[in-house]
């Protein structure tokens, strides 16, 4: 494109010129009138209260204290037990909403400012911002839902998110100054900032979303391509470079350097975590090597012969892990240096030299287009080096390794699953490996265990050898993320959804801290996709999830299709790219509804919370980011149940169906106020094994305005996966049942014939209709809404 | 039974000044006796170590049982579900923070949460919000692990099965 130089121009009889002003003799011209704006364009943290009022009243914060003193200011510490106040005035239970505030802003603060920095990456890569268009499509016209609802913003180019990233910087920092010591002294408010928070965490994972997509070209949609996933993808055949992290610019630049210098049959490249998806969305040479419960394992197995780390849950003892096996680290993102030196600006021959010739364990490339030169020479380099040696152990020093065990207990006591180490290698000491095998999968790969061995065992390389021909045989397959929902998708889904017909979108995010393996979260997007749910996954679970085959030796990515549409299991994307997933329940308000979205935060929540039936499963969420992200789909009505370590978070918002005062919302046509039972029930919960969370999340896809077809079939599932997994039918199944016509088609008779024995419900049987016994009545017109001022006409 | 140590199964799970008191097995006992409405609430660890059978024994004299987690499917297989129910721990936790919750027969609230074959980490950190904000049930355990946010608990004896069925035995006789 020719720059025009200043001066006075003739534009007549010019063709095809495309002008757009953007600030004239410096004042900004105003957006075009794409919608109405609505009433909370960029709302700061009081402008959504009375929202957040309305959820915490309904989901009160419930706490489960980690710690009951306080430390944070030299006043302390303070005992805080039994909801005493500390030297502050502050009680235990704000103590806890301080905390879940500290929390979401990590997380929230981890994507925006990933986002942030990508998009200085992108300057940098791509040259200027403003000449990136943010265009996915024909397929795609919402292109930025949460920004729209948000900010009011409806961003045309990359340079547009520059001013949404600027808002969400702001607020971060007036969130945090609310937790230093005397500010806020209200749990309440607290939570009520931390869904501003969370809301915060949302815009920031879409705004680095969509840059990163418009900036590298990501395909988007359905019909995209298998990937292999696993341990045993890794090619040691070839020089093999491990990235680790979030932020993909730098992967990127090693794809470009294998594929430019045309050296695919000699690197692989695999990678673990949200930088794996991310840069396989860049290249399909990407391997998803594991998420990031595995990522020691895969170093402390030797398996990578270069690693590059951008940010964000990297382990922090990752250098002296990967000197264990000589392989030389580059960190690619300043806010992980670990003591290294910055070498940017180095003969990168000379930087490599220096790392494969051990002078130095890892150096700092700041700038992503010099790292994918310097990982492969590296990479390539240290191959014939490395293959001399053996790492996983020998035969030999295995069995000396466990027979030195003595079986002392303290691994378990150190591991977060209590993994009876000692056991396993009583067993393997007797010949017996098979249980110290098992583990391989139960343990999270913390590493905690072989600090506290009296006997120095290294236990990660004791499972790894136990469990090495099944890492060999770890060959799984997912699809490359295919990014947002197409607008067309919404329009075909959008009334099954907000009927019920499609019982639900089930979201499995966030990371590998799971209680018992990586088996349990291909259980829920299986049985969800086999049940007609749309199951829209992203992050770590993702990964693990294609880790498994059915008996035909099919991968879920295999069996079920890549459509946003009744039992779709599809690939969302990264950590960042879960923004799609609630930008899918907004597109529906707005797409489907026609609501205005523009600056309207409230309301399509509202909508969001009484039609749209969602639930996120974080099955193993670790991470603040997951705290932020579970509070941002909370405040937006989306609720999500956590694995049961999640209750280490401290907080859960939970339902009491037994309060019937709780579940009253307005009927909008004429405000007349409403009980529609407890749907959903809570807002975020923890289960404590797979057999609980099942049922519990569809229970947690009824929604208010589910026609009685709709109910009909969420009961079924919810009434059939308790049978299922706990045994019987729920004790509570009755609350949800409004008419006979919300029964389970298939077994309607026999639970008419339950709620008359068991319950005392009168039945017309010669009808087959219900006379009396349910509480929630169903008018096909209702309206339901939490918010007065959505009422159009008042009763009188 | 040489004294149990105040060792948490986690090994940093120290909540603050206040820490579960080590109790013999007979003290437990009588002070599940006392309890006017005791409830016994059962995790997913149930089927381990012959809990199962103790629970059902506890149940058989006449205290209410909640299953959590997968645990009722340990006392169906067993045939014994008289007085049991189940209930997400997480949302039986919620619930007994209010005095005024009506409990799983509608008779009214608990004061006093027994523990057996839990999720350590997941009951230890609903047992710290009953510690704190529910002054009203007085929480033990009778666990094979230390619990600090009990009132009274086992010591740390999860290493010694046989040992631990014997205290349970000594529970149950008070009872």
């Amino acid at each position: 494109m020719e720059k025009i130089k200043a001066g006075i121009f003739d534009i007549e009889g010019l063709e095809n010129v495309k002008i757009e002003i953007k600030e004239m003799m410096g004042e900004k011209i105003p957006e075009e009138e794409w919608a109405p704006m609505g009433p909370t364009p960029m709302p700061k943290i009081a402008d959504l209260r009375e929202w957040d009022r309305v959820l915490l009243k309904r989901y009160p914060p419930f706490y489960a204290p980690q710690c009951d003193v306080c430390a944070l200011c030299t006043m302390g510490k303070c005992d805080l037990t039994g909801n005493k106040r500390g030297a502050c005035g502050l009680s235990l239970e704000a103590m806890q909403g301080r905390i879940v505030l500290l929390a979401c802003l990590v997380g929230a603060s981890a994507h925006a400012a990933h986002g942030r920095h990508m998009l200085h990456d992108i300057e940098h890569m791509k040259g200027d911002l403003s000449k990136i268009p943010i265009d996915f499509g024909t397929e795609i016209n919402v292109e930025a839902p949460l920004t729209r609802l948000i900010t009011g913003i409806k961003p045309k180019t990359v340079a547009d998110l520059k001013e949404v990233f600027t808002y969400i910087e702001e607020n971060i920092v007036q969130l945090g100054d609310a937790l230093h010591t005397g500010q806020e002294g209200s749990a309440l408010d607290f939570e009520s900032k931390a869904y501003q928070m969370g809301m915060l965490d949302s815009l920031g994972k879409e705004a680095a979303d969509i840059a990163q997509m418009a900036a590298f070209n990501f395909p988007v949609g359905p019909g995209r391509p298998l990937l292999d996933v696993g341990m045993g993808t890794l090619d040691t055949n070839k020089a093999v470079i491990f990235v680790i992290g979030h932020n993909a610019p730098p992967a990127t630049n090693i794809c470009d350097y294998v594929i430019d210098h045309n050296l695919e049959d000699e690197v692989d490249i695999g990678g673990a975590c949200c930088t794996a998806i991310d840069s396989s969305r860049y290249s399909t040479i990407v391997k998803l090597a594991c998420s990031l419960g595995r990522q020691l394992r895969v170093i402390r197995a030797g398996l990578a012969d270069c690693i590059v780390v951008d940010e964000q849950c990297i382990r922090a003892d990752l250098l002296y892990q990967a000197q264990k096996v000589g392989t030389p680290v580059i960190f690619a993102n300043d806010k992980k240096m670990h003591d290294m030196e910055i070498r940017d600006g180095d003969d990168p021959g000379e930087i490599v030299k220096d790392l494969v010739s051990g002078n130095v364990p890892g150096v700092v490339l700041l700038d992503p287009l010099n790292v994918g030169e310097v990982a492969v020479k590296v990479a390539q380099q240290m191959k014939p080096i490395r293959r001399k040696k053996g790492w996983t152990l020998s035969d030999e020093e295995f069995k000396k390794q466990v027979e030195a065990c003595t079986n002392c207990g303290n691994c378990t006591v150190a591991c977060p699953n209590g993994i009876r180490i000692g056991d396993a290698h009583k067993l393997a000491a007797e010949g017996d490996i098979s249980l110290l095998a098992s583990q391989f999968d139960i343990c999270i790969g913390c590493g905690r265990c072989e600090q506290v061995c009296p006997q120095n065992i290294p236990i990660i390389s004791t499972m790894i050898k136990a469990a090495w021909p099944l890492i060999q045989a770890e060959k799984g397959k997912i699809r490359q993320a295919r990014g947002p929902i197409f607008d067309t998708e919404i329009r075909n889904v959008g009334a099954p959804l907000v009927l019920g017909t499609i019982p639900g979108i089930i979201a499995p995010i966030g990371c590998g801290n799971y209680p018992n393996g990586t088996k349990d979260v291909y259980t829920i997007a299986k049985e969800f996709g086999d049940r007609g749910y749309i199951v829209c996954l992203t992050g770590c679970m993702l990964i693990d999830t294609g880790l498994y085959r059915d008996e035909e030796g099919k991968t879920i990515f295999e069996t079920h299709p890549d459509v946003f549409d009744r039992g779709g299991i599809i690939n969302i994307g990264s950590c960042v790219s879960n923004a799609h997933i609630h930008d899918a329940a907004i597109k529906v308000a707005n797409i489907f509804a026609q609501r205005n979205i523009r600056g309207n935060y409230e309301e399509i929540a509202d909508y969001i919370l009484n039609r749209v039936g969602a639930c996120g499963v974080a099955w193993g969420a670790m991470s603040q980011k997951a705290a932020s992200i579970a509070t941002g789909f909370n405040r937006l009505g989306v609720p999500a149940v956590v694995g049961p370590h999640g209750v280490k978070y401290r907080r859960a918002f939970m339902g009491r169906k037994d309060r019937e005062e709780d579940w009253y919302v307005y009927d909008a046509r004429n405000g007349e106020k409403v009980y529609v039972g407890p749907v959903p029930e809570h807002s975020i919960i923890a289960a404590e094994t797979i057999e609980e969370c099942l049922p519990l999340m569809a229970k947690l896809c009824m929604r208010a305005a589910d026609t009685p077809a709709g109910r009909s079939i969420k009961l079924t599932h919810y009434m059939d996966l308790n049978k299922k997994y706990l045994g019987a039918y729920p004790d509570d199944w009755t609350v949800f049942v409004r008419g006979e016509t919300d029964l389970p088609m298939a077994k309607k008779a026999e639970f008419m014939q339950m709620l008359e024995s068991d319950h005392g419900w009168k039945i017309d049987w010669k009808a087959k209709k219900i006379l009396e016994g349910p509480t929630v009545k169903y008018d096909p017109s209702f309206d339901p809404t939490n918010l007065a001022r959505l009422i159009k006409h008042k009763k009188e | 039974m040489a004294e149990l140590k105040m060792a948490p199964f986690d090994a940093a799970n120290i909540p603050g000044p206040k820490m579960g008191r080590v109790t013999a097995p007979v003290v437990l006992g009588k002070m599940i006796k006392r309890a006017k409405r005791p409830l016994l609430i059962c995790g997913s660890e149930i089927s381990e170590d012959g809990m199962i059978d103790k629970a059902i024994e506890i149940g058989k004299k006449g205290i209410p049982i909640a299953a959590t987690g997968n645990a009722i499917n340990s006392f169906m297989k067993k045939g014994y579900t008289d007085n049991v129910k189940y209930f997400s721990l997480h949302e039986l936790t919620n619930c007994m923070r209010d005095p005024e919750w009506k409990g799983l027969d509608g008779n009214g609230n608990y004061d006093t949460a027994i523990y057996l074959g839990t999720l350590y980490y997941y009951a230890s950190g609903l047992m710290s919000a009953l510690k704190n904000f529910a002054p009203h049930v007085t929480v033990l355990s009778i666990d094979r692990y230390y619990h600090p946010n009990a009132v009274m608990t086992f010591g740390d004896i999860w290493r010694k099965p046989e040992d631990y069925q014997s205290m349970l035995d000594e529970v149950i006789a008070q009872i």
